[in-house]
């Protein structure tokens, strides 16, 4: 299953993660000091309730510092306090009914203590709420008459009594129970936090600074691919191995464009070069005094430049040097067809509805005028052309009577110099440019060239329909 | 009309192509036009200095000085007609040349004969115009506006619309008699050009092509109406304006 937030960018994937791991490794981290620090209180406590027993004279000395520790910082104060609470010397069990041992504090005191060299005959420890101990609370208020009571004394205390091998009596030992301690935590909490966004977020800064040519460039590089020009290059920028990359494209699509701009020349001067004896040649032929043969060459002359044609304008197709300019198709159209009309072909104009798109008028006109020329010469001497608005789309067919194209070589047809078997023989004429440049002219339009055979009511192929199909 | 044999029409060829310029000045000789050559701008411009054809054919693309700097000089300075001959047939370079000035432009190779048709068409009009200086000033009517340098119709929603050479010139016909009548005659009197054995056939037929093109069938309002008896005439009110450097166009 995938995450649906789960960032697409280099960006977004290399920070998304860094943060993840980072979190985890704060948060282990955060709980093992935590845990360490409660574990430092438990001993404190431990040891204070060791020193009481160990050093207990069974005497009560306590209250003669009374007087000058009430008068110490609130803070200050409350931590001494409690280390004046006595020992308490008890005949009775200390722990009450419904009163539970607590094991592991056992355990731990009694450790303490014989390492002190005071080795219990008798141990129990518990936990009591401060305000349920008589005798803590007896104290407390003497200590603190009529004023409130330090914040210990809601809390719990621990209780623990010893008895000594021989004694009688309980030694009976408090200390208040040592809770979690909230600047620590807080501490703790804002320490992470701060190191966590400052990794964080000097990575992101590092990332992006990298990421960022990264992005320029391929947006460069998008842009590159429908308009090969060497202008509007990026400097390059980021890390070295970023500006490296940038450069040896810059130097790619300088490389490009050169050839692209030799390309556009070559062609220039091919069409040059060809297209002037060409003119020279047909006007020599006018002193040819038989007229058949006068035409013919004449009508030779036409095919070469027609292919010659062709072939720059394929070439030319992918880099028009003119802007789209919003055109009546319908009158665009309406015009090609009476063009043919005009040369005496058989070219009806069917359905047709007035839109006006964005084109090349020039390169649209050439591409429907391959699509009606094939028609009339592969299908049957007749075509009809329609224009219709579908699916928001301006579609172009021509469609004609002929023996349409077997399916398996309708893709093939869209090769350059490919004709249909039909027109083997020269006769016909034309390279097999047409429809290739028809393909490359709505390409360049954004738009498709569609073929497809009309099919009867009885499944049989009835001609061929050609659309040029053009976003609006 | 290449006058007559005492007073031929002269032509000035240039085109660096000895191969094409020799044989086509035999062949417009033959057409009774007294030709001269020039093999270059700079042979061009010491040619006028001696003599004043009626006509400049003019190859784009020559070393040196190119056609369409040699063509603007020639317009500018000398307000000769100029028919550009180029290899190239890309839209752009014929709007460029048009704008400069040219009248008219053939893509090489062309047929000799329809050379001659025009050299005889821009001749005519050169001659009723009293100079070859081009019309800059568009025309509108009901919204529409055509384009004499660019030879281009824009529909009242500013999309272009592709008309025939024929359609153009009948259109320039009617906007340049707005509310007159035209009869077939006189139509095909202004419009004759390279296109003229069309119009021989059918002037209803182009007339109709055009309608189709300007007119909405859902329209009640018929731009070009037929008149009884035989003719045409545009029912619009049709405003020169002149194109304007910053904005398009002040009336």
């Amino acid at each position: 299953m995938k995450w649906p937030a789960w960032p697409r960018s280099l960006l977004g994937q290399m920070i998304l993660s860094v943060a993840v791991v980072l979190l985890a490794a704060q948060t282990l981290s955060a709980v093992l000091l935590y845990r360490a620090a409660e574990q430092r209180r438990e001993t404190g406590a431990a040891h204070a309730l060791a020193f009481k027993l160990s050093t207990d004279t069974r005497s009560e000395h306590g209250q003669a510092e009374h007087g000058q520790d009430s008068r110490r910082s609130d803070r200050d104060g409350l931590k001494r306090r409690w280390q004046n609470l006595p020992v308490e010397q008890s005949a009775d069990l200390p722990m009450r009914r419904g009163e539970a041992a607590d094991e592991e504090r056992e355990q731990l005191l009694r450790s303490i203590l014989v390492e002190q060299g005071v080795s219990p005959s008798d141990l129990v420890v518990f936990t009591r709420n401060t305000r349920a101990d008589e005798f803590v609370m007896k104290r407390l208020r003497s200590q603190h008459q009529g004023r409130s009571l330090p914040d210990w004394a809601n809390g719990k205390i621990i209780v623990a009594g010893l008895k000594r091998p021989g004694d009688m009596e309980w030694s009976v030992a408090r200390v208040p129970l040592p809770g979690p301690e909230v600047g620590t935590l807080g501490g703790l909490i804002s320490q992470t936090l701060i190191l966590y966004f400052a990794l964080v977020g000097g990575l992101a800064l590092l990332l992006r600074r990298i990421t960022r040519p990264l992005a320029a460039l391929t947006n460069r590089l998008e842009y590159f691919a429908h308009t090969p020009e060497a202008h509007g290059q990026l400097e390059p920028d980021g890390p070295e191995d970023t500006r490296r990359l940038i450069a040896a494209h810059n130097a790619m699509e300088a490389r490009i464009a050169a050839l692209l701009d030799e390309k556009d020349v070559m062609l220039g001067a091919i069409g040059h070069d060809l297209k002037t004896p060409l003119a020279a040649l047909r006007v020599r032929i006018e002193s040819v005094e038989d007229d058949t043969e006068r035409s013919r060459m004449a009508r030779t002359i036409e095919d070469i430049t027609r292919t010659l044609d062709d072939i720059l304008s394929l070439a030319r197709v992918g880099r028009p040097s003119d802007d789209p300019e919003a055109t009546d198709l319908a009158a665009l159209t309406a015009s090609i067809v009476e063009e043919f009309e005009d040369m005496g072909e058989a070219v009806t104009l069917d359905e047709i509805s007035r839109i006006v798109g964005s084109v090349r008028a020039t390169w649209l006109r050439r591409g429907l005028r391959n699509l009606v020329s094939n028609a009339l010469r592969y299908g049957g001497g007749q075509a009809r052309v329609s224009l219709l608005r579908e699916d928001g789309a301006a579609v172009f067919r021509v469609e004609d009577d002929g023996p349409g194209i077997p399916e398996h070589e309708l893709g093939a047809m869209l090769e350059p110099f490919r004709r249909g078997e039909a027109s083997r023989n020269r006769e016909t004429g034309g390279a097999g440019l047409g429809l290739t440049l028809a393909r490359a002219i709505a390409d360049q339009h954004g738009g498709e060239l569609h073929l497809a055979n009309r099919l009867g009511a009885d499944g049989a192929v009835k001609g061929l329909s050609a659309e040029i199909r053009l976003p609006l | 009309m290449p006058g007559d044999a005492n007073n031929p029409v002269r032509i000035l060829l240039v085109d660096d192509e000895p191969g094409l310029r020799e044989p086509l000045a035999e062949y417009l000789a033959r057409q009774g036009f007294a030709v001269s050559q020039a093999s270059n701008a700079v042979d061009a411009r010491n040619k006028l200095l001696n003599e004043t054809p009626a006509l400049v054919l003019l190859d784009v693309m020559m070393p040196g000085e190119d056609g369409l700097s040699l063509c603007r000089h020639l317009v500018e300075a000398k307000d000769l007609p100029v028919i550009l001959l180029t290899a190239r047939g890309e839209a752009m370079d014929r709007i460029v040349g048009l704008e400069i000035g040219a009248d008219d432009y053939v893509v090489k190779p062309f047929e000799p004969r329809e050379l001659v048709a025009r050299i005889k068409s821009v001749l005519r009009r050169s001659a009723k115009n009293g100079s070859s200086q081009q019309e800059d000033a568009h025309y509108e009517f009901e919204g529409w506006q055509l384009d004499p340098v660019k030879r281009r119709l824009t529909a009242p929603d500013g999309a272009v619309v592709p008309i025939s050479a024929a359609e153009y010139r009948l259109l320039v016909a009617f906007v340049t008699h707005p509310r007159q009548v035209l009869d077939r005659d006189r139509l095909l009197d202004m419009v004759q050009g390279r296109e003229a054995h069309i119009f021989d056939r059918a002037v209803d037929n182009q007339v109709s092509r055009l309608r189709r093109k300007i007119e909405d069938e859902h329209n009640e309002v018929r731009l070009i109406q037929t008149v009884r008896g035989g003719g045409y005439v545009l029912a619009a009110d049709v405003r020169r304006i002149v194109p304007d450097g910053n904005n398009g166009i002040t009336a």
